[in-house]
């Protein structure tokens, strides 16, 4: 067995010969239960994994053949991402079924980690087309979406009377609020940090400003005149406006929350998660204080929201794929995203369902505002790259915004290591190749 | 005599072996894994000899350079701080003093503790434009307006040098003291007696005869100062942009979050040589003879 | 000795113990503050207080899990390095045979290697084992650089006992492996002690190995789980500084019992000449 994993070109095999006999103990093999296992990994910590753990008993109960096991994963996206990497490149069966982050899909598909599920017949129509998008990769599809994360503009009711315009006029109505006597410290905060949060907030001024990252022929677009535009405005808003605090380069989510629930800031740019917890005069200052909107756009551009969010995929190696996707079916069911949006407020992937009556009640946000964040949400790019070509982007976007580089310098050294990265990843070729 | 030796190599060998198998043997399949392209992330590129190729990749690449930098600007400037500093304090701390054992018991503690929790412990002092360090030093008048430590390179590095000088010092002192407990007090009293000076004493008498455990710990802290991964893993990440990014943070990155093994091998190694080159030269180049055999 | 205005070390002192009890001080304040309230208006003494952030850390962390990974994985390799340790240590300090020096040498340059060096290859080897994400997966990769720590402080040790002791059993017809365990090993006791504790604090800290070979909330020790703390969306300061207190406690309180002997180590090894 360990042979076969290591190869023979590996100086590895007579080592690992010798020191298996060693640690025997430590590699004693699990074995399965009577019926199928289903083997599930995905966020089974508080709230979500109390639910999660409610749908999958109904789901046993209603499929008495199957028996459904969770696998624990960390809960930080890097951390979880390299787990999979690592069971999905040992080629077996373990998990069966996988939550992935929105941007991952592509590169496990490229890698063939993951099945497509076009075989399945799924109706793709009933999803929002973004997250479709984001979950196929050469014209098939490998994940089903599960629930959608979006970005959106919160805005203190009180101190900013209207929706702004535009985003030049959000920078008005944002100094505005700030000059007004006891009016908040910020005008805006954002996730500055150098993370991935970050390239989801630069995708929102890039749209805005009617920028891509990679255009369809995988061409990439970082030193266009519209990346510039928005990376200089962004940059704009923290030393010449002066409405967002040099403090966000350093803020994750978490920060901005906490700043615009003190309420020390008129806009926040964050995703639906903490809009309940605001709404709670126990812990928050700004209850019943406060609406969300679309992040504006700016001439030429229109207005865009990051798209996030999670989806359900197959492992590649599974000997029960047609057990798995039951599973999948089940949990990407509107019933059980009805109640996935009631217990742990997260957006609902079938589009249908934002009509329906129920979904309003089990929503803390209101529904149409939140409909319109999705629909006009754009993915990141969809490549098997993405990981580090977001590390990239991450850096650089963080040496202008602290003005280590200008921003026109920072984008086209992006766009020069993205251009190699593609380059020696092969990926101009993958992309003309049907996936394997 | 002999069954001295074949006992003497019996009892060895366990050891020895043990450390061949699981240090050794990595760096030689480290070497192994640097000349070929292998990215666990990408099957698809399979896994090929490319000869030197990451080590020309490494050469042609800025950030590896920058890292290189930062490595060698942190490691001048926390050992310069931490010898000067040590000597001063093992010298405070050479006389009989009520509480000695106590003092120096408080100053080993930091020393103890993992680096995470020092670096989590002075991230947090230095955190936010409402931090305590801020905030001290606005009371002080030392600051006018407080600052966002971790958005300019130069201020980020002063949360990353005060902990690894405040984690460290206490060692190089305690180093230091034990190679002052060793000169003999009678030098002292005789230059007394001629009339020299403190200063005169410190340089000419202290310092010479330190000059073997000041070598020494200079040695220790160089190597460790040059691998620095986990103070600034969480102090600043490497931030902001890559300017506080260490190499081994630099490797790190190649290695788990890219899982880019055979690039990520291939710094390994550079920075491998470094190490050892570093080691070699402080040991002839300042001839220094470490534990011998007997004395 | 050197003349020195009487006030000054007694000054150095002072400035040195506030200087390193501040940040522990600071961070023992937070852990007892509501989150809310951290970054605001910090003050010097404590206004409100909760016990909440501890409580989150079991309830809702589990931190139990991590701090019960670092006990096996450092408890087990330190046992196993002094163990084998010990023989090895005995012979280089006490025989004599050939290759002496060189086998010395060769530990000493190991303790000196860049972790990060070996990360690709054990990453490769574990991986082909089945033992990321497991105690012995830990335990391997810990032994490269607690194995040469211990030998070395272990000869360090060795070399202090008085040299007549072995001659005086062998003559009275012991066998060297009598000597060793039955006069040595008792004298030696303090030393081992020691240089176990030592030990146990390099395994207990080390953070490389730990974040490359461990992947989940299961298998993490707690300096990995201090450092991920950070959750998708938030930064818990008051969980992350209650844990870091809780870390803490146990390698301050060993300092503080044991400070003479770990600096007797601590130097023994290193200033030799």
């Amino acid at each position: 067995m360990t042979r076969a994993l290591c190869g023979k070109r590996s100086p590895c095999s007579w080592l690992v010969l010798g020191m298996s006999l060693i640690l025997l103990t430590a590699c004693q093999a699990n074995a399965k239960e009577d019926g199928t296992v289903l083997t599930f990994s995905g966020s089974a910590l508080g709230a979500e994994g109390t639910l999660l753990a409610l749908q999958l008993e109904r789901f046993m109960r209603e499929n008495p053949d199957l028996h459904v096991r969770v696998l624990r994963t960390p809960e930080g996206a890097t951390q979880r991402h390299q787990l999979y990497v690592q069971w999905l490149n040992a080629r077996v069966g373990d998990p069966d079924v996988l939550q992935l982050d929105v941007v991952w899909t592509p590169e496990f598909a490229a890698a063939g980690w993951i099945l497509p599920l076009d075989r399945f017949k799924p109706a793709v129509g009933d999803f929002f087309p973004a997250t479709i998008e984001a979950n196929s990769w050469a014209g098939k599809l490998y994940g089903l979406p599960w629930f959608v994360d979006v970005g959106l503009l919160y805005r203190r009711t009180d101190l900013v009377p209207r929706e702004p315009r535009n985003l030049d006029d959000m920078v008005a109505l944002a100094r505005a609020a700030q000059s007004r006597r006891g009016g908040p410290r910020y005008g805006i905060v954002w996730q500055g940090a150098r993370y991935e949060g970050l390239v989801t907030t630069f995708i929102e001024y890039l749209g805005a400003f009617g920028g891509r990252i990679i255009d369809d022929q995988g061409k990439v677009m970082l030193d266009s005149p519209e990346a510039v535009r928005a990376l200089t405005f962004m940059r704009k808003t923290l030393y010449d406006d002066r409405i967002a605090p040099l403090d966000v380069l350093t803020w994750h989510e978490e920060e901005g929350r906490f700043a615009f629930q003190n309420g020390n800031a008129a806009f926040m740019r964050n995703w639906p998660y903490p809009y309940a917890a605001m709404n709670d005069t126990a812990q928050s200052r700004v209850a019943g204080k406060f609406t969300i909107g679309p992040m504006p756009a700016a001439p030429g551009g229109k207005s865009t929201a990051a798209l996030g969010g999670n989806q359900l995929a197959i492992n590649a190696y599974t000997e029960h794929a047609d057990a798995a996707y039951r599973l999948i079916a089940y949990l990407t069911a509107p019933e059980q995203m009805l109640e996935r949006a009631a217990e742990v407020g997260q957006y609902p992937s079938r589009r249908a369902l934002f009509d329906d009556g129920r979904l309003s009640a089990a929503l803390a946000t209101p529904v149409e505002q939140a409909r319109r964040a999705i629909e006009s949400a754009t993915p990141r790019p969809v490549t098997p790259i993405y990981t580090e070509l977001s590390e990239i982007l991450q850096i650089e976007l963080h040496r202008a915004l602290v003005r280590q580089a200008e921003p026109e310098a920072a984008l086209r050294s992006a766009a020069m290591r993205i251009n190699a990265l593609v380059e020696r990843t092969g990926m101009r070729e993958l992309m003309s190749k049907k996936a394997p | 005599m002999k069954s001295e030796s074949k006992l003497g190599l019996v009892l060895v060998a366990p050891a020895l072996g043990v450390i061949a198998l699981i240090a050794l043997f990595p760096l030689g399949w480290t070497l192994w894994e640097s000349l070929h392209q292998h990215d666990l992330r990408m099957p698809w590129l399979g896994q090929s000899f490319i000869g030197l190729g990451n080590f020309a990749e490494i050469m042609g690449d800025p950030r590896f350079w920058g890292s290189l930098g930062h490595t060698a600007f942190f490691t001048v400037v926390s050992i310069s701080l931490e010898l000067v500093l040590g000597l001063f304090l093992a010298l405070a701390m050479n006389r009989a003093f009520r509480g000695r054992g106590a003092v120096r018991a408080a100053i080993l503690v930091p020393w103890a503790i993992p680096t995470v929790v020092a670096a989590l412990l002075w991230r947090f002092m230095f955190e936010s434009e409402a931090g305590i360090a801020n905030a001290v030093l606005l009371d002080l008048g030392i600051l006018e307006k407080a600052i966002v430590w971790f958005i300019h390179t130069g201020t980020s590095w002063v949360p990353v040098i005060l902990a690894d000088v405040w984690k460290t010092t206490p060692f190089v002192a305690l180093l230091l003291l034990a190679g002052l407990q060793n000169i003999d007090k009678s030098l002292y009293e005789a230059a007394s007696m001629d009339g020299a000076g403190a200063w005169w004493q410190l340089t000419h008498i202290t310092i010479p005869l330190l000059k073997h455990a000041i070598l020494v710990t200079l040695i220790f802290r160089t190597l460790d100062a040059f691998r620095v991964f986990d103070l600034i893993y969480v102090l600043t990440g490497g931030g902001p942009g890559t300017s506080t990014e260490p190499v081994a943070l630099y490797a790190f990155n190649a290695l788990l979050q890219n899982l880019r093994f055979g690039y990520g091998s291939a710094v390994s190694v550079v920075i491998f040589a470094i190490t050892f080159g570093l080691a070699v030269l402080y040991i002839k180049g300042l001839g220094v003879s470490l534990q011998g055999d007997e004395r | 000795m050197l003349r020195w205005p009487r006030w000054l070390p007694a000054v150095v002192l002072t400035v040195l113990i506030l200087f390193t009890a501040f940040p522990f001080y600071w961070a023992i304040v937070a852990s007892f503050t509501p989150e809310a309230t951290l970054f605001r208006e910090p003050s010097l003494w404590p206004r409100e207080f909760t016990l909440d952030h501890y409580r989150a850390l079991f309830a809702e962390r589990d931190f139990l899990t991590p701090v019960r990974n670092s006990l096996i994985v450092a408890g087990t390799t330190t046992l196993f390095c002094v163990t084998i340790g010990a023989f090895a240590a005995y012979a280089l300090a006490r025989l004599k045979f050939r290759g002496k020096a060189l086998i010395l040498g060769f530990i000493l340059a190991v303790t000196m290697f860049p972790q990060i060096s070996i990360v690709s290859p054990l990453y490769l080897l574990l991986r082909s084992l089945r033992l990321i994400n497991t105690h012995p997966g830990l335990i391997l990769p810990y032994i490269t650089f607690a194995m040469p720590l211990t030998v070395w402080l272990l000869v360090g040790f060795f070399r202090q006992l008085p040299g007549d002791l072995e001659e005086a059993a062998l003559v009275d017809g012991a066998t060297r492996w009598q000597s060793f365990t039955k006069i040595l090993l008792p004298l030696a006791a303090p030393g081992l002690a020691t240089t176990a504790i030592l030990t146990f604090i390099y395994c207990w800290n080390e953070f490389l190995f730990a974040l490359s070979f461990t992947l989940g909330p299961e298998r993490q020790t707690v300096p990995v789980a201090i450092a991920l703390f950070r959750g998708q969306y938030q930064v818990p300061w008051g969980q992350i500084l209650a844990a870091a207190v809780l870390a803490t406690a146990p390698v301050a309180a060993m300092v503080l019992i044991f400070q003479r002997r770990i600096v007797q180590g601590l130097t023994a090894g290193a200033v030799k000449g």
